[in-house]
């Protein structure tokens, strides 16, 4: 057993090197997608979510939401309900746990 | 994985949407977390007070009964039950 031990502790670097290797690509290209959609938004563009807000606002009180074709407003329901779980994601995050508050 | 698209421009709402639900998830947890923890430590505090009598008083209901029984018992047999 100690023998393995020891075989195991010297390929610890060799093997941390292939993970690397194998991860580097893989989260550049990450990164690149990140960099353009998960980027937070900036002071920048405060007018433009302004304008987004109040055009939403708008729309929900003409009834321009009744005429909206059904696959409109399946992909409209679809990104509400990814931003709304972000919420949800941020709790478990906040309460340190996945299902419950671990008191 | 080639031929993967561009990265697409995603609107700054959404963007800021996902963003302020991802910190207004977090505090809501932590807040949440905080507020529970201190709620369950003074329940805990009051039961480890009441605990030494809520001990005596489930030990001597099960002498009582232990007793009882052990009476009915003798009684059954013919001898007569102890004091």
């Amino acid at each position: 057993m100690a023998k393995s031990l020891s075989s195991l502790l010297s390929k610890g670097p060799v093997v941390a090197k292939g993970v690397v290797d194998f991860a580097t690509p893989r989260f550049n290209l990450f990164l690149k997608y990140a960099r353009v959609e998960l980027v937070p938004p900036t002071p920048a563009d405060i007018p433009q979510i302004r304008s987004g807000i109040q055009k939403l606002l708008t729309g929900f009180r003409t009834g321009k939401w009744k005429e909206a074709s059904v696959k409109e407003a399946w992909l409209n329901s679809l990104v509400t309900a990814e931003v709304v779980l972000w919420f949800f994601i941020g709790e478990c995050i906040g309460k340190r746990s996945i299902v419950g508050y671990h008191v | 994985m080639a031929d993967l698209p561009a990265p697409l421009r995603v609107s700054p709402l959404i963007r800021f949407g996902r963003w302020s639900f991802l910190a207004a998830g977090i505090a809501w947890g932590a807040i949440r977390h905080r507020s529970l923890s201190k709620k369950e430590n003074a329940l805990r505090e009051i039961e480890a007070k009441q605990k030494p009598i809520r001990d005596a008083k489930l030990a001597a209901e099960k002498k009582r009964l232990a007793k009882e029984e052990l009476d009915y018992l003798a009684r059954q047999a013919g001898a007569p039950p102890e004091p």
